[in-house]
């Protein structure tokens, strides 16, 4: 018997990577459009302003990366799922010899791939015109803030995914949900900006942590200790695996 | 350690409307299939054939009872049973973004087919069920019939020990069913054991070593196709009349478009009490097997 769990689960990986290839279209002009469109409002109003000893288009810039990480993971897979789910053909997840839980890291790795590719497109394009930005100011923080936020929102895409019954479930957790806590995370100012309670409650902002770190293995700019940051994305990681698996389980098996 | 390739022992499922009201789709099922042989599963829309086959398939699970492939526990050994078992859903469904290739390349993946056997078994399927032109070619282009061989190509691929085919040939025209079923005559000739559901009565009669015929959840008749025919042929003349408003002799029952009269007496006395009767309004009279057509509508009580 042929049984060979980590061949099924790279193949599932594979497929997925394909599946967003297959829609360059979006998967390559999407990223390089919405960077650009912001980095044009954003220039033009805000030349000459800085954030600490940072141009401030430089901050911007730093955290709409983020924000084009954590927009690609999470879109990419709780997408394709909802659209399995309606075509019908999410019965090739729940007929195949896969672990629920490789299920979900297949599609989760599968995000945090296209956040890359969307992360390395929207550089290409754009980094040229940012002052003062050349290679992460932290290397090894940046890979492993990349890694760490795209399988993150990735895993949190995946739980969406299968737990929306249709698209108005998930455009619903998307523009209500992801979408303000991305724009209240601090991407387009720091967050002790804000008045209080905001900058204690923004502290509770899951994303927030994410565009504190990746801006700091970048440019080395921080609102908070990136250690601290780093702690949340961990505990969050955990937290989003456990709904992954719960959200899977439901859909691949049901009682 | 139990080998038959699928046993199905005292399973029920239950469910909940929205309202909160429990309905058994499937109510106390035993089956046991044999090695090597083709099971057809018959039975009536909304009998419970596809929500048994989810519980087989392990998507489904069961509230009550166990299902064990070749000795495995669906539920326990899910990924193993999964392996090897190879489902062709009702319903055409597919990565519709994808060549034919892509989605078997895929699908060959997910089963653990090692990457350099993929094309070669691909090539293969393909070439037995007529779409080897296909194979660069779009998907979701792909005709009706063609989309619901590649499902089964879909299934097949892994070389499964038991096939399961939930109405394959609904929707298909006559000349695409006859290679369906020779192809699933080939590997059952090569050992796979089938398990399959049709309204094509017809078909399971001329495919099926044994059945199972379920109505509303339970088993009403199983066993080998052959016994059950006979037990229903003895004992009863089967004809049909070219004017069906006649007034009909006592004892005579209707059965779809055919009639059944008990022999009380002897065949050639019934006979001629028979043809006494109806005379020259009589279309055809016959003692032979009863047609599963007519098994059918008498035990879900539709033919009478």
């Amino acid at each position: 018997m042929v049984l060979n769990m980590n061949t099924n689960m790279w193949a599932l990986y594979a497929r997925e990577v394909k599946r967003f290839q297959k829609i360059w279209l979006d998967t390559i002009f999407n990223p390089i459009v919405s960077i650009a469109l912001y980095l044009g409002v954003f220039g033009i109003v805000t030349a000459g302003r800085e954030v600490g000893s940072l141009p401030y288009l430089t901050f911007v810039y730093s955290g709409l990366l983020a924000m084009l990480v954590i927009n690609n993971s999470f879109s990419n897979p709780s997408f394709a799922l909802v659209i399995s789910k309606n075509l019908g053909n999410i019965i090739d997840l729940q007929l195949a010899p896969i672990a629920v839980w490789r299920i979900g890291i297949a599609y989760a790795l599968a995000a945090f791939t296209r956040g890359v590719f969307a992360l390395v497109v929207a550089l290409l394009a754009t980094i040229w015109f940012i002052p003062g930005l050349g290679l992460p100011s932290h290397p090894i923080y940046f890979v492993i803030g990349l890694f760490l936020t795209g399988l993150e929102f990735g895993m949190l895409g995946v739980a969406f995914g299968f737990w929306a019954k249709n698209f108005e479930a998930l455009t619903f957790m998307t523009s209500f949900v992801m979408q303000p806590m991305i724009f209240l995370a601090g991407v387009f100012y720091p967050i002790a900006s804000l008045p209080q309670p905001w900058t204690t409650i923004s502290l509770f902002n899951p994303i927030h942590h994410n565009i504190n770190f990746f801006r700091y293995s970048l440019t080395g700019y921080s609102d908070l200790n990136p250690l601290v940051s780093l702690v949340v994305i961990l505990a969050f990681s955990a937290v989003f695996f456990v709904a992954m698996q719960l959200a899977a389980k439901r859909t691949i098996v049901v009682k | 350690m139990n080998m038959l390739p699928l046993r199905v022992n005292n399973v029920t499922k239950i469910f909940k409307n929205s309202k909160g009201q429990e309905f058994k789709a499937v109510d106390g099922v035993s089956l046991d299939i044999e090695p090597g042989k083709i099971f057809g599963l018959l039975g009536p829309n909304g009998a419970g054939k596809s929500t048994l086959i989810n519980m087989i398939s392990g998507i489904l699970l069961a509230n009550d009872g166990n299902i064990e492939v070749f000795g495995l526990d669906v539920k326990k050994d899910a990924n193993k049973t999964k392996q090897l078992i190879g489902v062709v859903p009702q319903e055409i469904v597919m990565e519709m973004a994808f060549t034919v290739e892509e989605v078997l390349y895929y699908f060959c993946g997910m089963y653990g087919v090692p990457r350099h056997e993929r094309k070669e078994r691909i090539k293969a399927v393909l070439e037995d069920l007529g779409l080897a032109d296909k194979i660069h070619e779009k998907a979701r282009s792909l005709s009706g019939g063609m989309k619901r061989r590649l499902m089964i190509a879909k299934a097949i691929l892994h070389k499964p020990k038991l096939l399961i085919l939930d109405e394959p040939s609904a929707g298909v025209d006559v000349s695409l069913r006859q290679k369906i079923w020779s192809l699933v005559r080939r590997l059952n000739d090569e050992g796979t054991t089938i398990v399959f559901t049709t309204h094509y009565l017809e078909e399971a009669e001329q495919l099926c070593d044994s059945i199972t015929l379920i109505d509303h959840g339970h088993v009403i008749k199983s066993g080998k196709l052959k016994g059950i025919q006979q037990e229903f042929s003895k004992n009863s003349i089967h004809f049909e009349l070219f004017d069906r408003s006649v007034a009909p002799l006592a004892g005579v029952v209707e059965v779809g478009v055919e009639y059944e009269y008990p022999i009380t007496t002897n065949l050639a006395t019934d006979m001629a009490k028979l043809t006494s009767h109806y005379n020259h309004n009589l279309k055809s009279i016959r003692s032979e097997a009863a047609s599963l057509e007519h098994i059918f509508l008498k035990l879900t009580n539709n033919g009478s």
